[in-house]
C-alpha cells in the first residue's frame, strides 16, 4: 500500500485539510481525490488494517474456509475495541407472544423495534465492501421523485439526470463490468454514448435457463391487477473483473490486479465466495483505491472516532478526537485528537448517525438518525424438475441477473417496488445448503430423541441424492424497496448501552410500514408464479415450525389473503442523515455537507433519501465523487484572498473577473 | 521439444536467415514451455493451505513463464512466423536436458516440492554472470543467452533487409492485455523492432534479473511494484530468507526468515509413467486420471495453438483449462502410488506430463467443437454459453 500509514500518536501530530472518518469505499475515494489535489488527508480507520496485505488477505481466506456460519463477516476477525454487528447476532424467541418481538439481539446493537434490524456491516479496513457482492446497478429517476410521482416516501434534492456523470466516473473507480445497451433499455443510463469499462460477466447456466423456460412470459401481480409485467432475464453490472471494452475510453482500460502481491488477481472464474471474499481478487475493493495514493494522504488503523469537536460560538468543527488500542482483543485504549479545516464522516449511514448524535451535531431538524432504511429480501427457494437435468448452482457471482420489471412503473403507488434477483448460490442463503443438505443426507442432528438417525446415507447413494438435491437448487432473492420512514431511526443511550470501550452503541429501532409490506407480500405471490412457470417444486416456507418463526417474520394480509412472510436484511443501510434543500427537515445538503455545521460532510448512503431497488454502492459512490469535487473547491475557497490587487495595471484583476 | 532439441544438437549461434528466426523462436516458445510442467509440480506437490509464502512464488514465476512464451509467440508472429504449440513434437519428455545448456547441467526431471526441486529451479534461472563462461562448442549455460543471439539476429536482419520485410506478420496475430493479464508485467503487441526489443528485455531480466542485481525491470518497463527476478524469487525460497534491500547477486539473502515447510508436500516418484500406472489399472484408477490429465493438457495446448494464430480469444477457453488441471493434479497427488511398493514409501500418484498424439487425438473433438461453438470475436464480449461439459464424467 502507498500512502503514508503512521501510528496512531503520529496522526495525532499534525494537522490536516480534511480528517477523512472511515476506509470504506466512500473514504476511500475522497482520500484518493482530495489526495490528488494536493491536500494533506487523515483518514482514520477504527478496525483492523492488514487485508492489504498478501499475508493478511490470505489470513481473512483462511478465516473464512475455517468458519462454520459462512456469513458476510466471517472472514475478518472478531474485534472487541470496535466491534461490527452481525447476523448472527439475531436469534429467533419460541412460541412469541402476540404483539411482542419474535427476535432478540445480541451483539453490538441494542433493537428494541417490532422486527430486526438483519443487517450488518463491517469496521475494518475496506469496510463493509470487504464483503460485499459488488452490484452496482444505477438508480432509476424514478426512484430520485417516489414522493412527487408515486406519493411515498422522500424526494431527493437531485435528479438522475445530476448524477449521470458521476455515476460514469464511479463505474470506472470501482471497475464495472456491464452491459450498456440492458441498462439502457431499463432508463436507468440516459447518456447515448455511456459504455461500461469492462465487457459484462457471463450469466450464469441458470440464469439462461430460466430464460429459455419463461421467454417474455407476462406475469400478474395480484396486488396491481390493471398492471402487466413482462419478464426479461437482464443482467447485472458488477464491479468485478472480466474482459476490457475496446468501446470504453478508446480501449485504454486495464483490468485491476490483486492488493498486496504483484502477479495476482484473476478475471472472474466463478469461484462462488464473493461475500465474503473473492480468492482471486476479482471482485473489486477499496484497497484497490488505496495504492497508489500519494504520500500527502495519510492512514491510521485503530482509531475509534469518538467525536466530532465542533466548536459551541461558530458550529464549526476543528477536529476529530480518538481513541487508539494495540490489542483488538481488548478495549483499552488512549485518546487524541486530530484537527482538521473539514471533517468528513464515511464510517457507514449507522455509525456516521452515531458520531452526530453523540457529538450533539446538526440538531436542528431533528433527523439525525431517522430514517433507517435497507432492502428487505424475502427468500423463495423451489427445485427444478429431474428432467431438466443439474442447473449448476454454487458457480459463478452471487446473482449474475435478475427480472427488473417489478421495479418501476405504477405498481408503486399500491405495493414498494422490488427487484428479483435470480440466485446463483443454490438454497445457499435461505437454508444454508449446501452443508446443511450433506448434514441431513449423512443423518446428522439425530432424531427428536438425540439418537443417531437410521436414515443416513454414504457412498454413491450419498452423491446421488446430493447431485439431486443440490444440482436443482433455484432461489429468488427478491429486494424491496424501503421508503424513509422517520420511526425507523438509530439513537444512543449511553447511559445504558456503550461498547467494550466506552462508546455508545447503537440503538435500532425498527420496522416495515404497509406499503413495504405490500411490497413483500407482491413479491412472494410473482415468485410462486414464476416458480410454476418454471415447473418447479416451490419449497419456500416463511411459516413458524415447532413454534419458532424463522427470523423477519410477519403475518400479513392483503385483499382477504393471509400470508406467513419473512425477509433477510440485505446489508444496505441507508438513511440516517438524509439530504434536503430545507435545513428544518433534512440533515445534509445536496453536497453532503451538514446544514449545521459548514465545514463538516456526512458522506454514504445516509445522506439518500430513498434507495429505490438499486443496490446503493454505485451511488454512494456517485455522491462521494460529487462531493469531492465539491470540497476540493470549498477549500480553495477559504483560501482565496478577498482581493487581489496589482500596481503594475490596476485594471488586470477586474479583467480577470470580467472574462471568467 | 524437436525445434530446440534439433537446434541444440546441430550446434547454434547467431539467426542469419529469416526462417533461422523463426526456428530460434520457435525454439524460444519450448524452451519457455519446459519449465512449465517443472513448476506445475513443484507448485501443485504443495499440500494445499502450507507453504503458502513458497507456493504464490512459484505461481508468480509460472505466470511469468506463460508470459514469456506468449511473448515469444508475439514476436515469432511478428516476423511472420507461424507458431506451433498444438502436437506432441513441442513437449518436452522428462527428464528432460535443458536446451543449449554444456553437459555439466543435470537433467530436468519432475521433482515434488523440495531443496532438491528447488536446486533445480536455481539451475534453470541462474542469471548468466552467475553462470560458468560456455567453453566454445560447449553448449551454453544461460537462457539469457539464447535470447541475446535472437536479438542479434533480429537486429542483423532488420539492418540488411530492412524494418519492413523483417516485421511483416498479421497484426492481428498478436496476443494483447485484453486476452492475457496480470502474469507480472503486462502482455503487449509486437509490431516493431523497438517493442521486440522489449519483449526480449521482459523475458531476460524477469527471469535473471537486471544485470548485477536481483531485481526484474517490471517497475521499470510497467510502472509495476519492483520484483526480484526468477532467480533470486527461488533462492528465498531455498535458503528460507528473505532478500534484504541491499543484497546482491553473488550472496546469499540476508533478510528476514520466510517459513517453509518441506514436509508439507505430496512426494512423488517423477520418473512415474503412464506404462507404470497401466500395471496396476485393474486396482487403481490412478492410470486413468493420469491419462486423463495428459490429454486435458493437450487439449490446453489446442487452445493455445488457436490463440497464437489468428484468434487471441481463444485464451478464454485455455483458462477454464488450466483451473481444471490444477483441480486435477491435486486429485492426483491426494492418491497413493499404484504400485503398492511406492506406497509403502509414502509416494504419491501424479501427472506424468506425457502429452503424446493420443492425448492430443482424444482431446480433439472436444476443443474443435468448443472452438466452433464459443463466441471468441475480437473485441466482443466471450461467450462461453454454448459450450457442453469437457468430460462425460458426472457428478453422481
Amino acid at each position: 500500500m502507498t500512502g503514508t500509514t503512521v501510528t496512531a500518536d503520529d496522526a495525532a501530530r499534525r494537522r490536516y485539510h480534511a480528517v477523512i472518518v472511515g476506509g470504506g469505499w466512500a473514504g476511500s475515494i475522497l482520500a484518493k481525490r482530495l489526495g490528488a489535489q494536493g491536500w494533506q488527508v487523515l483518514v482514520l480507520e477504527a478496525g483492523n488494517g492488514g487485508t492489504e496485505t498478501w499475508p493478511g488477505y490470505l489470513d481473512s481466506l483462511s478465516t473464512f474456509y475455517s468458519a462454520v456460519a459462512k456469513v458476510p463477516n466471517s472472514a475478518y476477525r472478531p474485534n472487541t475495541a470496535a466491534p461490527s454487528p452481525d447476523v448472527l447476532d439475531l436469534a429467533p424467541v419460541r412460541n412469541p407472544q402476540t404483539g411482542q418481538p419474535e427476535f432478540t439481539a445480541q451483539g453490538y446493537f441494542v433493537q428494541n423495534g417490532k422486527l430486526p434490524y438483519g443487517t450488518d456491516y463491517l469496521r475494518a479496513l475496506g469496510g463493509t465492501a470487504m464483503h460485499w457482492l459488488g452490484a452496482v446497478p444505477r438508480m432509476h429517476p424514478d426512484d430520485f421523485a417516489t414522493q412527487t410521482t408515486y406519493g411515498y416516501g422522500r424526494d431527493w434534492p437531485l435528479t438522475a439526470q445530476d448524477l449521470q456523470r458521476w455515476y460514469a466516473e464511479a463505474e470506472r473507480e470501482l471497475g464495472v463490468a456491464g452491459h450498456t445497451a440492458e441498462q439502457k433499455e431499463l432508463g436507468v443510463v440516459t447518456d447515448p454514448h455511456h459504455q461500461y469499462p469492462m465487457h459484462h460477466i457471463p450469466q450464469s447456466y441458470i440464469d439462461q435457463y430460466c430464460h429459455r423456460k419463461l421467454k417474455d412470459a407476462v406475469v400478474k401481480d395480484e396486488t396491481v391487477p390493471d398492471e402487466k409485467y413482462k419478464l426479461k432475464v437482464t443482467g447485472l453490472p458488477q464491479a468485478r473483473n472480466s474482459t476490457p471494452n475496446p468501446e470504453y475510453d478508446h480501449g485504454t482500460y486495464r483490468v485491476k490486479g490483486a492488493v498486496g502481491l504483484p502477479n495476482y488477481g484473476e478475471r472472474c472464474v466463478g469461484n462462488a465466495s464473493c461475500v465474503p471474499i473473492c480468492p482471486v481478487q476479482a471482485k473489486s475493493h477499496p484497497l484497490r483505491l488505496q495504492t497508489g495514493l500519494r504520500d500527502n494522504v495519510t492512514f491510521a488503523h485503530r482509531c475509534v472516532v469518538t467525536r466530532v469537536r465542533a466548536a459551541a460560538d461558530t458550529g464549526l468543527a476543528t477536529g476529530v478526537e480518538y481513541r487508539t488500542y494495540t490489542d483488538p482483543a481488548s478495549p483499552v485504549s488512549r485518546s487524541h485528537i486530530a484537527e482538521a479545516d473539514i471533517v468528513i464522516l464515511a464510517a457507514h449511514a449507522i455509525e456516521n448517525a452515531r458520531l452526530m448524535l453523540f457529538s450533539g451535531l446538526a440538531t436542528k431538524s431533528g433527523q439525525v438518525g431517522r430514517n433507517l432504511m435497507d432492502h428487505p429480501t424475502i427468500l423463495n427457494w423451489a427445485l427444478s424438475p429431474e428432467a431438466d437435468g443439474p442447473l449448476g448452482p454454487f458457480r459463478g457471482p452471487g446473482h449474475t441477473s435478475g427480472w427488473e420489471t417489478f421495479r418501476f412503473g405504477k405498481g408503486r403507488r399500491t405495493r414498494a417496488p422490488f427487484r428479483i434477483e435470480i440466485g446463483n448460490w443454490g438454497w445457499g442463503w435461505a437454508t444454508g445448503a449446501p452443508m446443511s443438505n450433506v448434514a441431513t443426507a449423512l443423518g446428522i442432528g439425530g432424531d427428536a430423541h438425540g439418537a443417531v438417525r437410521k436414515d443416513g446415507v454414504f457412498g454413491p447413494e450419498l452423491r446421488r441424492l446430493l447431485g439431486s438435491a443440490i444440482g436443482r437448487q433455484l432461489q429468488l432473492q427478491i429486494a424491496v424497496e424501503q421508503s424513509a420512514d422517520p420511526a425507523n431511526r438509530v439513537t444512543i443511550d449511553p447511559a445504558r448501552y456503550r461498547d467494550a470501550m466506552g462508546n455508545p452503541r447503537p440503538v435500532l429501532t425498527y420496522n416495515l410500514d404497509k406499503h413495504t409490506r405490500d411490497g413483500l407480500f407482491a413479491a412472494r405471490l410473482v415468485a410462486r408464479k414464476i416458480f410454476k412457470g418454471l415447473d418447479a417444486e416451490d419449497h419456500t416456507n416463511h411459516a413458524p415450525r415447532d413454534g419458532v418463526p424463522p427470523l423477519g417474520h410477519f403475518v400479513h394480509q392483503l385483499n382477504h389473503k393471509t400470508l406467513d412472510l419473512a425477509y433477510s436484511g440485505a446489508g444496505h443501510g441507508a438513511g440516517t442523515h438524509v439530504m434536503g434543500t430545507d435545513d428544518r427537515t433534512s440533515v445534509v445538503d445536496p453536497f453532503q455537507r451538514l446544514h449545521d455545521h459548514h465545514n463538516v460532510y456526512a458522506i454514504g448512503c445516509g445522506s439518500m433519501p430513498s434507495i429505490g431497488t438499486s443496490n446503493p454502492t454505485l451511488t454512494m459512490m456517485a455522491l462521494a465523487l460529487r462531493s469531492a469535487a465539491h470540497i476540493h473547491q470549498a477549500l480553495i475557497a477559504a483560501r482565496r484572498p478577498i482581493e487581489v490587487r496589482t500596481t503594475a495595471n490596476p485594471d488586470a484583476s477586474t479583467m480577470a473577473e470580467a472574462t471568467a | 521439444m524437436i525445434t530446440a532439441t534439433t537446434l541444440d544438437e546441430q550446434g547454434f549461434g547467431i539467426p542469419a536467415t529469416l526462417e533461422e528466426l523463426h526456428t530460434y523462436l520457435q525454439a524460444a516458445m519450448e524452451v519457455e514451455h519446459l519449465t512449465i510442467p517443472v513448476y506445475m509440480t513443484g507448485m501443485y506437490t504443495i499440500t494445499p493451505g502450507t507453504n503458502r509464502t513458497a507456493y504464490f512464488t512459484l505461481r508468480s514465476v509460472l505466470l511469468e513463464e506463460m508470459l514469456h512464451m506468449t511473448l515469444a509467440a508475439n514476436l515469432l508472429n511478428a516476423v511472420g512466423g507461424k507458431p506451433k504449440v498444438g502436437r506432441k513434437e513441442f513437449v518436452a519428455s522428462y527428464p528432460a536436458k535443458l536446451p543449449f545448456s554444456g553437459p555439466e547441467l543435470p537433467e530436468i526431471g519432475l521433482q515434488h516440492f523440495s531443496p532438491k526441486a528447488l536446486e533445480t529451479f536455481l539451475t534453470i534461472e541462474r542469471p548468466r554472470d552467475m553462470a560458468p563462461k560456455p567453453k566454445p562448442g560447449d553448449g551454453w549455460t544461460s537462457i539469457g543467452q539464447f535470447y541475446d543471439c535472437i536479438k542479434k539476429g533480429l537486429d542483423n536482419l532488420v539492418r540488411d533487409l530492412g524494418h519492413g520485410a523483417v516485421f511483416t506478420g498479421d497484426r492481428n496475430h498478436q496476443v494483447g492485455p485484453e486476452d492475457f493479464y496480470n502474469s507480472g508485467g503486462e502482455v503487449f503487441a509486437v509490431h516493431n523492432q523497438d517493442q521486440a526489443h522489449t519483449a526480449i528485455r521482459v523475458i531476460s531480466e524477469q527471469g535473471e534479473g537486471v544485470k548485477g542485481t536481483i531485481w526484474d525491470s517490471d517497475d521499470l518497463i510497467f510502472g509495476e511494484q519492483r520484483q526480484l527476478a526468477h532467480y533470486f524469487r527461488f533462492n528465498e525460497i531455498y535458503t528460507g530468507r528473505r532478500y534484504g534491500q541491499h543484497d546482491v547477486p553473488g550472496k546469499p539473502p540476508s533478510g528476514p526468515l520466510v517459513d517453509v515447510t518441506w514436509d508439507d508436500a505430496y512426494r512423488i516418484d517423477g520418473n512415474s509413467k503412464l506404462a507404470d500406472y497401466r500395471k496396476y489399472a485393474g486396482t487403481s484408477d490412478v492410470h486413468a486420471q493420469a491419462a486423463a490429465f495428459n490429454s486435458r493438457y493437450a487439449a490446453l495446448l489446442s487452445y493455445l495453438q488457436t490463440a497464437f494464430n489468428g484468434t487471441p480469444r481463444a485464451m478464454a477457453l485455455a483458462i477454464p483449462t488450466m483451473l481444471e488441471l490444477r483441480d486435477r493434479s491435486e486429485q492426483l497427488y491426494r492418491n497413493p502410488h499404484p504400485d503398492p511398493k511406492r506406497a509403502a514409501q509414502g509416494l504419491s500418484a501424479g501427472p506424468t506430463f506425457e502429452i503424446d498424439a493420443p492425448s492430443f487425438q482424444e482431446a480433439r473433438p472436444h476443443v474443435e467443437q468448443n472452438l466452433a461453438l464459443a463466441g471468441l470475436e475480437a473485441g466482443a464480449p466471450i461467450d462461453l454459453s454454448a459450450l457442453s461439459p469437457e468430460t462425460s464424467e458426472t457428478f453422481a
